[in-house]
């Protein structure tokens, strides 16, 4: 089991799977997942802590006459695996059958090639960690920003899954995540973020650059008035409140009553001009993988069609309670998005800022603390952070503060009314599920604002 | 086998040393939890996750570095602390303002949270603990209302999570802490308008299974479920313009944790959650400034017996006891870990707190509460002409610096010449933290005081931590409802 001081997978996998036989199970996926994780998090300017995180990872789903269980295991001597998977098969005899359980997918299978999952110049880009943060910081200094705080991430990773059903598959990626929010004062403050998997791509002085930028422009904001705007939003605000949409596209969370798409499949539900995919296949996306949680391969997966709701994300036992197949975005428990990716419309920004013309529009560059009165009606609201402004007559016109969106997901969907043509990926603190997606611009949007 | 972890862990500190470490800390954390997933009456999944592992954090040339490993092996826990003092260095060098960690008294300690005997996680059968499950909603399922409740979901979580804490300065904190969680999602609808309502159960407490007939859950959820069912089949329109609230522990609770608990915390103060969580409108030389009217004392207590949020030491080693963050509506003290508490010369309040062995130690709240006051519950609304009683909430929100704050109400009554009348739905506070605290003008007594659990998010990563807050009643006046 030990070699060299480190666990081979191959034997994880291998004891694993010989002890899930010896208790009969009927079906299991194992995954074991071996990664080195880095980061740099910095805070008025400066670095204020440095972390690596190495660890390995056991994972089993498992299904004995239809009573299904789970492990998570960081706990990987011989005995521990063991002695969990003994507990295991105990909890298994112990639980009553599952009738929403069908099965997990059945081999043989045949795994998509994706291009940039793993990038070879991570070492070097280890080296260069903090002269990178640096750079950023930097670059948002020289437009004016008094102080900076954020963080960058990277990691390595090999990804492993073994199943019942003639599953055995190996996948290693590489990844990094860079936050900045830059501040000229208290209450005017820019951020942005830069993702992916390619070191040779990434920019973080661009992302420290227009930080800097939305933080210089909010100097000398003033209360915004609640009432009904139009709302142009940067990618990174439309990627946590209209990819909502879509992402509530589970089935999962509609039998839970925390989605608002409960019998929409085959509805409108936006406009014609918005077409949204679940991808897994996205070169340089951070949710890319060819493999889901149950060993079956992902793909390409239409959610909305020009407006109509199409499908859901599905794994095995899902897709057959619903009359379909699986999309290969089976999770530990319910179906999980891969990259989320809105296809892109035909504006650039300042177009976009032409067609506000006549209405009063919010610009809307960051959010926050997303939360729901009733998921299953979409009935929410989100705060606006760092730079937010009006546009007047085409132009951004002066910087606005404390205000709040309070509308329902659905209206925020329903009423997009133009889309930008520049995609850019976003996964940050508030947004989970990589989602690549354009400017926004939305009509008749409920805009609140707390009382003094 | 601990043993052998504990070796390691001090292996860790000796090899700190060696490194140049000016402060090393391990700490070892083995974590046991059993989970259960209810889908609308079916059980979707039993679940168990262990975890075992070493985090290391070094100070060193004024910078921080931190690793952590959950191979147990001398070579990975090496490679964790040459990373960890490497980092530090590396980083250290670079910084213009130097990072220090405030001195503090070291201890030796053991303390523990036990769930009964019989009543530990680890001691109840998973079949007893799903049948509790299945019942509880059934319960719901089959309750007589005018509403339906087609949507439940539950989760039943425990754990049992043991800590061995070790720095060079001679700190040895050892503690063992049963937990358990239930959360609940329940939607009803009325069959006659398809309108819904939501309602989030989250209960949680340091001990075992014991913990479901302290909250006589199956009594609870019954409650809970048929008020829900009232309020989306009976409740009329909220009343709009200037009125006053009385609101309930519930909502207390969570003003409590977020237009307080949140602003107070070093870091956050500091601007080190500034990507993240946010700063905060209060600033260090605001301590000893007005920020409530005088009923407002708002405490933070990690000691309270049985409490989600318990401990003794936190975990940086320092000795916990209660904080007065508002003292009769003055802003008194933070939230403080040793690294804040030296940027502001002051020294911790023990809130040093980290989520796992593979999380940093920051500030974070506990239990956060309104400290009674000395009326009766009557009393609160004797004189309000018109107002809204709000109990608990629903949707809530509050801006990344804690200024202006939302929360929405799910049981609710109109106020009406000193009565409490019909119910009203979904009524609204959006107003700022100094104007909600400034408001407050009656707390009611001891005997009515309660708390809720709740999962605190902060960090990147993030770490989620077990807190309660609370309160009793308390009135606000002259609220502008539009």
């Amino acid at each position: 089991m030990i070699m060299g001081n480190k666990i081979e997978i191959k034997n994880i996998l291998d004891l694993t799977a010989n002890k899930l036989n010896s208790l009969e199970f009927d079906d299991y996926a194992i995954t074991a997942n071996r990664g080195n994780r880095s980061q740099l998090r910095f805070a008025d300017n400066q670095i204020t802590i440095a972390k690596n995180w190495a660890s390995l990872e056991l994972g089993v789903f498992a299904a004995k006459d239809s009573k299904t269980v789970a492990i998570e295991l960081q706990d990987l001597s011989e005995n521990s695996i063991a002695s969990a998977l003994e507990s295991l098969g105990k909890l298994a005899k112990s639980l009553p059958p599952n009738q929403n359980y069908f099965g997990i997918s059945d081999g043989p299978f045949s795994y998509p090639a994706i291009e940039y999952l793993a990038d070879t110049d991570f070492v070097e880009f280890h080296d260069q960690s903090i002269d990178q943060v640096e750079g950023a910081i930097n670059a948002a200094e020289a437009e004016g920003a008094k102080r900076s705080a954020g963080v960058l991430a990277w990691e390595v990773k090999e990804e492993h899954l073994l199943s019942s059903k003639g599953a055995s598959v190996s996948e290693n990626s590489t990844s990094y995540e860079f936050s900045i929010r830059s501040f000229i004062d208290e209450t005017s403050s820019g951020a942005d973020v830069e993702v992916g998997r390619l070191f040779s791509k990434v920019d973080f002085e661009r992302a420290g650059t227009k930080a800097g930028e939305i933080a210089k422009m909010a100097i000398g904001g003033t209360n915004g008035d609640p009432g009904k705007y139009n709302i142009l939003l940067e990618p990174r605000v439309a990627a946590d409140i209209v990819a909502a949409t879509p992402g509530a596209a589970n089935p999962f969370m509609v039998d839970i009553g925390m989605s608002w798409l409960k019998d929409k499949i085959g509805e409108p539900i936006g406009p014609e001009l918005i077409s949204v995919y679940d991808d897994a296949l996205l070169p340089n996306g951070l949710g890319s993988k060819s493999f889901d949680d149950e060993g079956h391969p992902t793909g390409r997966n239409v959610i909305v069609e020009k407006g109509i709701l199409k499908g859901f994300i599905h794994n095995t036992s899902t897709a057959k309670k619903a009359g379909t197949t699986s999309t290969g975005n089976a999770g530990l428990v319910l179906p999980q998005n891969s990259n989320v990716f809105f296809e892109p419309g035909e504006h650039t920004f300042e177009e976009l800022l032409e067609l506000t013309k006549g209405k009063p529009t919010l610009y809307i560059t960051n959010n926050w603390y997303t939360r729901f009165t009733s998921y299953a009606d979409g009935i929410f609201s989100s705060i606006p952070r760092d730079g937010m402004f009006i546009i007047k007559n085409g132009e951004i016109s002066k910087p606005v503060r404390e205000l709040r969106i309070s509308d329902t997901m659905g209206n925020v969907f329903k009423n997009v009314t133009a889309l930008g043509k520049e995609i850019k990926q976003i996964k940050s603190w508030e947004v989970n599920v990589p989602t690549f997606i354009p400017h926004v611009l939305i009509e008749d949007i409920n805009i609140s604002a707390a009382t003094k | 086998m601990p043993s052998s972890s504990y070796d390691l862990a001090e292996k860790a500190i000796e090899e700190g040393e060696k490194l140049g470490a000016q402060y090393i800390e391990a700490r070892y954390v083995n974590s046991l939890m059993n989970t259960s997933i209810l889908k609308n009456g079916v059980p979707e999944l039993g679940a168990i996750a262990r975890s075992n592992g070493i985090g290391i954090r070094v100070l060193k040339d004024g910078g921080v570095g931190f690793a952590s490993f959950n191979e147990m092996t001398k070579e990975e826990m090496s490679i964790a602390v040459a990373f960890a003092t490497k980092m530090a260095e590396a980083t250290g060098k670079r910084r213009s303002k130097k990072i220090v960690f405030s001195d503090e008294k070291v201890h030796e300690v053991k303390f523990e949270a036990l769930g009964e005997s019989g009543k530990r996680p680890f001691e109840v059968d998973p079949e007893a603990k799903i049948k509790r499950l299945m019942g509880i909603d059934k319960l719901i399922a089959e309750l007589k209302t005018n509403a339906v409740i087609p949507f439940r979901f539950f989760q039943m979580l425990d754990e049992t999570e043991k800590k061995y804490i070790i720095t060079n300065e001679g700190a040895k904190i050892e503690s063992e802490i049963d937990r358990l969680q239930l959360f609940g999602i329940v939607v009803a609808v009325n069959p006659t308008t398809g309108s819904k309502e939501q309602m989030m159960i989250q209960k949680g407490k340091t001990g075992g299974l014991e913990s479901l007939d302290y909250w006589k859950i199956e009594d609870f959820v019954t409650k809970e479920a048929t008020k829900l069912s009232k309020i989306v089949t009976e409740s009329k329109d909220a009343p709009t313009g200037i009125i006053d609230y009385v609101v309930g522990p519930n909502v207390i609770g969570i003003m409590c944790h977020e237009n307080t608990g949140h602003p107070t915390e070093g870091d956050r103060i500091l601007g080190r959650e500034g990507a993240q969580a946010g700063e905060s409108y209060l600033k260090k030389d605001m301590i000893g400034q007005q920020i409530g009217s005088e009923h407002v004392t708002i405490i933070d207590d990690p000691t309270l017996e049985g409490s989600y949020g318990y401990y003794l030491y936190d975990d940086e080693g320092v000795k916990a006891g209660p904080r007065y963050l508002h003292n009769k509506g003055v802003f008194e003290e933070m939230l403080h870990n040793r690294e804040s508490a030296a940027w502001m010369g002051t020294n911790s309040t023990a809130a040093a707190r980290a989520i796992g062995f593979n999380r940093e130690p920051i500030p974070r709240m506990a239990n956060t509460y309104l400290a009674p006051g000395t009326f009766e519950y009557e009393e609160l609304f004797e004189d309000i002409k018109l107002g809204v009683f709000m109990n608990n909430f629903t949707e809530w929100n509050i801006d990344d610096r804690r200024y202006q704050s939302k929360y929405v109400g799910l049981e609710a009554y109109l106020i009406e010449n000193g009565e409490i009348k019909h119910m009203v739905r979904r009524p609204v506070i959006e107003t700022t933290t100094p104007k909600l605290w400034g408001s407050v003008d009656a707390v009611a007594k001891e005997k009515y005081l309660e708390f809720d659990a709740a999962t605190c998010g902060k960090g990147d990563p993030m770490q989620g931590a077990p807190v309660y807050h609370g309160g009793s009643f308390m009135r606000i006046r002259n609220v502008e409802v539009r």
